[in-house]
């Protein structure tokens, strides 16, 4: 079982897995970064990132980067209605904003329910090519998530370390009345903030449509994802997003491989129960 | 020739006349149970419109003739959300709020298992599905429930027997399920199916949610399986197996004795998914279908048919068959009828045929046919046509 | 610190104002029509039907107020479900594997799930706001995946079918209303016992600002490990009786999402007084059987009434009616007498 074509084939899928993982991980860990909002609804955006990307790649037939990146602007654009309606509400409200947010989350569930129906949809895929190598396979449309992950982190990253907006985030983030004192405006850069957070929300929800499918539920594991990722990797940290998304992607890998399902997920929820009794913070996170 | 005015209070008499038969005949509530929301909420739809078709026909020949009165029958639907609470709810209020005789459904067997209870007490008929044998298999022996679709004690045995006879070279087969209670029921006895067709088994359980299986496909491709079986999979997970398995490079065959999910299968593979074999449960390009899916059509628009649509129907109409045929709305005339409705066609799936006696000990499983189909060309092909073995 | 004081002062005058240590003659007055109300009702009618809701209605009043002694203390624990989960198998194995009487093995579950809670408690209960939520939906997760894969005991998903009997009074709906109305009352009486009393008062500030209640002397991690005990005890009685009223168990009842349904009725209900989960569960629970055929539309309902209450209404059903009952008296001029 332990021969060196399984493994190269293992750390293949758990890197494609981890792509994902970091992908959906990112919006959450932003929100809770900047306006300590812990966002029970993230799956929910993430599904209305989905169904944008089924309208416009799926019906519409727009290019396909065109689609992508488009559909997740739309989604944070009109999100923006939420953020003004709901979030506004419950920045650094913890205890509020789960349930409230909670609330979100069945609202938009239940009516997408309504609009689009319950079925399983499927987005088409723009590559359905296969690479081989030897006895590896690795299939374009994941090489493709691995890349605009990559992509996207380190825009993100950037963004956040150098730019002006970036640094006018990190510094709200640490004392929201000292950056206002500074002439941060505490609105425009937590719409800003949200914006983002949506936009590489709805992003992972149409890629993850595309890999898997599209239905007005869809959105309950990327939110356990995010969950587990952020709280591997630390709340509010990005470079813990990524370390916590390659833990998961690949512990997932290795374990169900060779261990078979039930043991890996026994063992990821236990991970996750021990860290957060020893290490709430995660590992790259700080404590508060 | 009869004035303009004489005319008119002529055709209002008439209308009177027959609005007021209409309306001095007696309705009949048919009860109906099935998941409105959550997850199965497509099998549930399936269960309402077939139901709702079967209905609608009787009612545009003039309602149920029953002995020498006249019925509407009318469909009262109730979601039980998939739960055996839920299920158990909606036959409460069913059974006792309502006064309904004649139940259809439920669809999952935990719904199904805390509905019997409940009509069998009130000597309520009950025409459900889901898979577990306890169904029908039980201490009562199951006065008033009936099965009225194939579970893989019907249609498994036939169609491992058809593969072994086909693929003679096959050795070992690959069961990947879902660990909820159709997957932990279905596995257990396939397995026995399949040893006893001379084939070595490996089986593995997934907790619903993910839709990853890279990493069972890779434990899988180790194994060197020649045969990969999707069985109880619903049709999402289904398709992204057999995608996700191509995908890694899995080169023997794929079937699924279970689904069927072949359209989706199509639709989400694509051309990955030549060569799948499937069961089909219903023949949509058969002569007789193309009646129901046109009406269908009319009814409820372009989507996707649910392939349990046109079996709720089939239930529905034997159901009407057998009132008609006991003459009365009693239920225990009506139940000893049905059991001896052998032999009607209700138009779709050949001639009722009642078995089971040998699985469950008693004669309440509708064995329907059903057929194997294959994916050649990214068309559905039919390749066999068979009958569960009366048992 | 003073921050915390500051947004909590709401919260805690509306507690103590909504929960006062003696009743008024009013709300005796009050608190005996209804309960004569709900004594004579199955007199009048024999619709089966009627006795399954009440008999779901009263025993889903025990998951949420027992629920509230948790939240009381400032934890929301999403594992509420599955510990009731433990008791009702604990239960039915134990009828089945040592053939004892119900009321033996319903004694059993209650204090295997409390065992639980012991040993988890102390570990758990560490943790605060947004982790112990996290934490606590884990291990529902968890105690999920053990009912699941342990098929050799459990049944897996497709449960155990047919139960034993249980007490002789069971068969009757009638008789089974009672016994869950009586088992029902108690634990509320119980729980509000506790709550009225200066333990109540202990809580209700260790939930404030946990750090002043611990510099005055309060045992914190001890009253908040024996409530998190008391409350998962008492919840294991409405898993038994659920799981006997319908004769079947299965692991679909006990998940997350159940869990959730009962924070959801302290919520909605009103956190800060009892009265609020019984309202809150009776609300949630009649609510679908009046919306048959609407169903995704109740739930959107239900998302945009949790958001309107933990945005504006934190004292949530119960809180409009105070501010209501309020606005009333001083309308009318009349005092206000709890104070």
């Amino acid at each position: 079982m332990f021969t060196t074509d399984i493994l190269s084939q293992v750390v293949i899928n758990g890197l494609s897995l981890s792509a994902i993982y970091i992908l959906v991980a990112l919006g959450f860990t932003l929100l809770f970064g900047i306006m300590k909002v812990v966002n029970f609804s993230h799956g929910a955006f993430a599904m209305l990132g989905g169904y944008a990307l089924f309208i416009s790649y799926g019906s519409y037939k727009l290019p396909y980067i065109i689609a992508l990146f488009g559909s997740a602007f739309t989604v944070a654009l009109i999100s923006l209605i939420f953020e003004f309606l709901v979030f506004k509400w419950f920045y650094q409200k913890m205890f509020q904003s789960m349930i409230g947010l909670m609330g979100l989350n069945m609202a938009i569930v239940y009516a997408s329910v309504m609009i689009w129906d319950i079925s399983e949809r499927s987005i088409p895929s723009p590559d359905q090519s296969i690479l081989t190598f030897g006895e590896l396979s690795i299939p374009m449309d994941r090489l493709w998530i691995m890349s605009v992950t990559l992509v996207v982190l380190g825009l993100f990253w950037y963004f956040v370390t150098y730019s002006r907006q970036g640094l006018a985030m990190r510094a709200a983030s640490q004392d929201l009345e000292i950056a206002a004192a500074q002439g941060i405006n505490p609105n425009r850069i937590y719409k800003l903030a949200f914006f983002i957070a949506i936009f590489m929300t709805a992003l992972a929800g149409g890629l993850y449509a595309q890999t898997y499918a599209l239905s007005p539920f869809m959105g309950e594991r990327p939110l356990m994802v995010a969950f587990i990722v952020v709280i591997l990797g630390g709340m509010g940290s990005i470079p813990g997003a990524a370390l916590g998304g390659l833990i998961l992607g690949l512990g997932e890998s290795f374990l169900s491989t060779f261990y078979g399902g039930a043991v890996s997920s026994f063992v990821s929820f236990g991970s996750v129960v021990i860290l957060l009794i020893l290490r709430p913070w995660g590992l790259l996170g700080k404590p508060e | 020739m009869l004035s303009k005015s004489k005319l008119k209070i002529f055709f209002c008499l008439l209308t009177l006349a027959v609005t007021n038969t209409a309306f001095a005949q007696e309705e009949l509530k048919i009860g109906g149970i099935g998941p409105l929301s959550g997850g199965g909420t497509a099998w549930g739809t399936a269960l309402q419109r077939g139901m709702q078709m079967a209905i609608d026909e009787v009612n545009a020949s003039g309602g149920l003739k029953v002995g020498g009165k006249t019925y509407t029958p009318k469909l009262v639907m109730f979601d039980d959300q998939y739960t055996a609470a839920g299920g158990r709810v909606a036959a409460d209020r069913l059974v006792n709020s309502e006064k309904v005789n004649f139940i259809v459904g439920p669809i999952g067997s935990p719904s199904v298992l805390s509905v019997v209870p409940v009509t069998t007490q009130g000597n309520v008929v009950l025409l459900s599905n889901g898979f577990s044998p306890a169904i029908l298999k039980n201490e009562a022996k199951s006065p008033y429930n009936f099965r009225t679709m194939n579970s893989t004690v019907e249609f498994g045995p036939a169609m491992i027997k058809w593969y072994r006879q086909n693929y003679p070279e096959a050795k070992k087969v690959a069961l990947i399920a879902p660990n909820d209670a159709v997957g932990q029921s279905v596995v257990p006895q396939l397995e026995a199916y399949y040893i006893a067709n001379g084939f070595e088994v490996w089986k593995e359980l997934y907790d619903r949610g993910s839709k990853e299986f890279t990493p069972l496909i890779t434990r899988m491709i180790a194994q060197k399986v020649d045969l990969f079986d999707l069985n109880s999979n619903a049709p999402g997970e289904a398709a992204l197996l057999l995608k996700q398995a191509r995908q890694s490079g899995y080169k023997g065959k794929i079937w699924q004795v279970g689904g069927p999910s072949v359209e989706e299968i199509i639709d989400i593979a694509g051309p990955l998914a030549e060569g799948f074999i499937s069961l089909n449960v219903f023949d949509f390009d058969a002569p007789v279908a193309q009646k129901f899916i046109k009406t269908y059509r009319q009814k409820f628009g372009d989507g996707v048919i649910n392939a349990q649509t046109p079996g709720w129907y089939n239930a529905t109409q034997i159901l009407f068959e057998s009132i008609r045929r006991a003459g009365t709305i009693d239920t225990l005339k009506v139940r000893d009828t049905l059991q001896k409705m052998d032999g009607y066609d209700a138009g779709l799936f050949g001639p009722v045929s009642w078995g089971g006696m040998g699985d469950y000990g008693v004669d309440h499983q509708l064995l329907l046919r059903f057929w194997i189909v294959e994916v050649k060309g990214g068309k559905v092909v039919t390749k066999a046509a068979l009958h569960p073995d009366k048992h | 610190m003073i921050k915390a004081i500051q947004n909590n002062t709401e919260s805690s005058s509306q507690a103590t104002e909504m929960s006062p240590r003696k009743f008024t003659s009013w709300q005796v007055l009050l608190g005996l029509t209804f309960l004569i109300l709900l004594l004579i009702w199955p007199q009048f009618t024999t619709n089966k039907f009627y006795f399954t809701m009440g008999t779901m209605i009263a025993l889903s009043v025990i998951g949420a107020s027992s629920l509230n002694l948790i939240i009381r203390t400032g934890h929301i624990s999403l594992a509420h479900a599955a510990f009731m989960g433990v008791a009702a198998y604990t239960c039915v194995l134990s009828q089945i594997y040592f053939h004892i009487n119900f009321a033996l093995a319903c004694a059993l579950g209650c204090s295997m799930s409390a065992f639980l809670a012991l040993i988890l408690g102390p570990i758990l209960l560490r943790l605060t706001g947004k982790y112990f939520v996290l934490v606590t939906f884990m291990v529902g997760e968890i105690i999920r995946l053990v009912f699941i894969n342990w098929q050799s005991l459990t049944g897996g998903s497709n449960g155990i079918q047919e139960i034993p009997r249980g007490l002789d009074l069971f068969k009757n709906p009638t008789s089974f209303y009672y016994f869950s109305l009586l088992i029902s009352f108690l634990c509320i009486v119980f729980v509000r016992r506790i709550l009225s009393s200066d333990l109540g008062r202990a809580i209700d500030s260790l939930r404030e600002v946990e750090s002043l209640a611990e510099c005055s002397g309060i045992p914190v991690s001890k009253i908040k490990i024996s409530m998190f005990v008391i409350a998962c005890f008492l919840v294991g009685f409405q898993g038994i009786l659920q799981v006997y009223l319908v004769g079947y168990i299965d692991p679909g009842s006990f998940n997350s999402e159940a869990s959730l349904n009962m924070v959801v009725m302290n919520v909605i209900g009103g956190m800060y007084h009892l009265s609020g989960p019984i309202l809150g569960s009776i609300f949630i629970t009649t609510l679908p059987e009046f919306l048959r055929g609407y169903v995704d539309f109740q739930r959107v309902i239900f998302g945009v009434v949790l958001i309107v209450v933990m945005a504006a209404l934190p004292g949530g059903l119960m809180g409009i009616l105070f501010k209501l009952k309020v606005f009333l008296l001083k309308a009318l001029h009349l005092e206000v007498k709890n104070k």
